[in-house]
């Protein structure tokens, strides 16, 4: 499998222990990740949020680098990001008067391929690799009740996504349970932490991610697993000012798919970026015998 | 009267079939009724209560029944399905499930509805969440709360109505026609069982366009005191054994909540599958969703020698299943006088 | 941001425009007239509680053709783009399209944004596209904690996160940076004044 990778602003920056993790599991998993050479930044949320034909020609430069260097996919682990390649992608299919427009300011053919895939879609659109993964598990992840977070991105809008139920996703469930964990039962796995708000105006993350963290806490959940650097930077590092909102403290760490992954197969929490959270996750992983 | 010789096929023996098989076999011709299951009475006989009269539906079945069994020139045949079917120039010969084969001149199809999958919706829970119920599981759980004791009610039921009727993007573009009257019905019966349990029916409109029907629906909200909140629920959040709703009260242009125990969809009626199948079968006329369709002019047929009745047309209540039924009754023995 | 004087009054609807609608349809792809009125999308939003028109009033002044509110509704400055409402929309009419459309059109005309800090950081962060190709996290918060006067906002947090690591002072760039110029330039509609 040849697959590009678009790591994104915020694996380089905010969220680099998700980008380590990454690299780390799909290089063991013999995932080839070859990254998109000299590739920009998506514009999400300021390009679509102001200019329609920017966002486009944005994702479309990166996605034209992908083709001409003749991957099957593209990988992007970031929700923001992946929304808007893979929007991008649905539009140049289906627009051609875009198509040509975009072309013209991208000075190259508008790019209808790769397939732009998120983490969780790779993970489980490759046949057997599921399978392999739980048979290549070296340290079950036993004892850990986790609550799965989509949020929005990862599976809508479902007429361009096509993946999972966007309203009750299974598939990171599932491959904690590969790993040995169990999941919990919860409202909010696929309901919005407030994405790119977190600086721009922070009362609104507070709002929608303290909502998140209070639903994750109720059910039960010992932490919850993100799979998109906006969510999980917004839940670990607002957490405490969304708690004392409603008065309460919740010490939930937040930890990416990829970081949990990387443990169960026998990495250390060092060497997956987990001294980096605001909330460290080591007291769990310790009281489990995971780190 | 050498016509009385004439033979008739009915499939599906629930109201509909029932109603035509009484007329063909009062009319003397002789009528063969097949069966599904190990009984008569199709839908009528999971339901609890009935609109716009609040008729007991074991009755209606009841009496129909018994005036099948009365009939010297019905056969019922129950546990039996079609294996294959034959068509010659004025008959089918008609192999059933039991290995008999039996030569007819006409047959009608009264195969009633199947039910959209309510699972469809992830935003509502079915079959994930605990106490989100179909209305037709419902009724069900109606007759089984009789015996239960009043602290173990519900103490806020909420009724989603258009659960993949009116519905491009899930569902099917259709309105299902008597959703409406059985959402406002099963509320009703709620409010029977115990007047303090809250009863919320979420709606987009209310249809009851029928004889009785409004004064039924309004019967409901005034007398019964069910709440009617206009919104098409957007989302239903578990938590702490309570079913969070979150919809929009679009008279007010807020967004509302109702902490529910329990939740009743009424899901679309679709084509069941028997229904597509004899339709390829007998090869009736079927419409863009599989429902089988009339040729013009000849309002309960759908093909050469082949006539419809009830839901296997299109949602239908009770006694519209019953007008239709006799319809076809009446175009079939048309149709042999003529023969 | 809209006031309860610019709903209440008689609205004489047979004097509607048909062009916004149009012009929907058109950029947007999407036939609100598709709508049902059901409030789904209303329901499940987000930010439904903080809106001042909530996504079914949107679609209704779409069709009366109310541009000059639309442009100036504090909704389209806090929506989050989540796509819960096309998602669940029966008739799947594309809501977070139309929003970012209406908000691109009333950035053009200058309309002020209703949330100016949100304006402001989009500004900036397409600023840092421009020079670099990539944005730079640390240097983009910084940058808008100045311009938006907000010198102490997150201090404390992004001093953790920096001693986390988590913050990378060094802004990355795209090495062909004249080709992401290129882009910008060849932008059709650009800000008019």
């Amino acid at each position: 499998m040849k697959v590009a990778y678009y790591p994104g602003c915020s694996l380089h920056g905010l969220a680099k222990e998700y980008g380590i993790s990454v690299e780390v599991v799909c290089k063991h998993l013999g995932i080839n990740l070859k990254e998109i050479e000299d590739w920009n930044c998506c514009g999400a949320t300021a390009a679509h949020s102001l200019n329609h034909e920017l966002t486009i020609s944005l994702s479309a430069r990166n996605l034209a680098i992908a083709r001409d260097m003749k991957m099957d996919k593209v990988l992007a682990p970031c929700a923001g990001c992946f929304s808007r390649l893979k929007g991008a992608s649905y539009e140049l299919r289906n627009n051609k008067t875009l198509a040509a427009e975009v072309a013209e300011i991208i000075q190259s053919a508008a790019p209808v391929e790769p397939e732009v895939k998120n983490l969780l879609q790779l993970i489980m659109e490759e046949p057997g690799l599921l399978d392999k993964i739980q048979s290549r598990v070296v340290k079950p992840l036993r004892g850990l009740k986790l609550a799965a977070y989509y949020g929005c991105l990862l599976t809508r809008p479902k007429e361009i996504v096509q993946f999972d139920d966007p309203e009750l996703p299974v598939s990171m469930d599932m491959i904690l349970k590969a790993l040995g964990a169990d999941t919990v039962t919860w409202a909010h796995k696929a309901e919005c932490c407030g994405g790119g708000y977190a600086a721009s105006d922070t009362d609104i993350v507070l709002d929608l991610s303290g909502q998140v963290l209070e639903s994750a806490h109720r059910a039960g959940a010992d932490a919850i697993v993100v799979a998109c650097p906006m969510c999980g930077v917004n839940l670990d590092t607002r957490q405490e000012a969304a708690a004392a909102l409603k008065g309460k403290k919740y010490d939930m760490p937040i930890i990416y798919l990829t970081q949990l992954m990387g443990i169960a197969l026998g990495y250390s929490p060092g060497q997956l970026g987990m001294k980096r959270h605001l909330i460290s996750p080591f007291p769990l992983l310790q009281s489990k015998g995971l780190a | 009267m050498s016509n009385r010789e004439k033979k008739v096929l009915i499939i599906g023996g629930g109201l509909a079939g029932m109603e035509a098989a009484i007329k063909l076999g009062g009319a003397g011709y002789q009528t063969v009724l097949i069966e599904k299951e190990d009984h008569l009475g199709g839908i009528m006989n999971q339901l609890y209560g009935s609109f716009p009269r609040w008729d007991n539906p074991q009755k209606i079945v009841e009496e129909k029944v018994k005036m099948v069994e009365e009939n010297p020139h019905i056969q019922v045949k129950l546990n039996t399905t079609i294996k294959s079917v034959q068509k010659k120039d004025k008959s089918f010969v008609v192999e059933l499930s039991d290995q008999e084969k039996i030569e007819f001149d006409a047959v009608i199809l009264a195969t009633g509805f199947g039910f959209y999958d309510a699972a469809e919706y992830g935003e509502y829970g079915y079959g994930s969440f605990d106490n989100v119920y179909t209305a037709l599981e419902f009724e069900g759980k109606l007759k089984e709360m009789e015996s239960w004791d009043k602290k173990d009610l519900p103490q806020v039921v909420a009724f989603f109505k258009c659960v993949g009727s009116r519905d491009r993007s899930k569902g099917y573009p259709y309105c299902s026609k008597i959703c409406c009257m059985f959402t406002a019905k099963e509320a009703g019966l709620m409010k029977d069982l115990n007047p303090d349990t809250k009863c919320f029916v979420f709606y987009m409109d209310y249809r009851a366009a029928g004889k009785e029907y409004e004064e039924f629906a309004r019967s409901v909200i005034e007398d019964k005191h069910v709440r009617y909140v206009r919104g098409r629920p957007a989302k239903v959040l578990p938590d702490n054994g309570k079913l969070m709703i979150r919809a929009e009260d679009t008279l007010m242009g807020v967004p509302v909540e109702v902490a529910a125990d329990m939740i009743v969809l009424a899901n679309a009626m679709v084509p069941s599958e028997s229904t597509k199948e004899l339709a390829r079968m007998f090869e009736a006329k079927t419409d863009k969703y599989g429902f089988i369709d009339y040729i013009p002019g000849h309002p309960t047929q759908s093909g050469d020698r082949v006539f419809f009745a009830g839901g296997c047309g299109f949602p239908v209540e009770s006694l519209g299943a019953q007008y239709q039924g006799a319809a076809a009754a009446a175009e079939v023995i048309a149709l042999f006088n003529q023969d | 941001m809209l006031n309860t004087a610019d709903f209440y009054h008689v609205w004489r609807i047979d004097q509607s425009s048909e062009q916004l609608k149009e012009e929907i349809k058109e950029h947007c792809h999407t036939d609100i007239e598709r709508c049902l009125e059901c409030g789904k999308c209303s329901g499940g939003c987000s930010n439904a509680h903080i809106f001042d028109i909530t996504p079914r009033k949107i679609i209704q002044l779409i069709k009366i053709g109310e541009e000059a509110k639309l442009l100036k509704m504090d909704a389209l400055w806090s929506c989050v783009a989540c796509q819960l409402c096309v998602d669940r929309c029966p008739s799947s009419i594309n809501i977070p399209r139309i929003m970012d459309y209406l908000r691109e059109k009333a950035y053009k005309q200058h309309i002020p944004a209703t949330r100016p800090n949100v304006q402001l950081f989009h500004e900036l962060m397409l600023g840092h596209i421009n020079r670099f190709g990539r944005v730079p996290e640390a240097l983009l918060s910084v940058e808008f904690n100045i311009r938006s006067k907000q010198y102490t906002k997150d201090a404390q947090m992004g001093m953790k996160m920096f001693f986390k690591g988590k913050l990378n002072p060094i802004p990355a760039r795209v090495k062909d940076i004249k080709k992401v110029r290129r882009m910008f330039r060849n932008l059709p509609m650009q800000r008019e004044g």
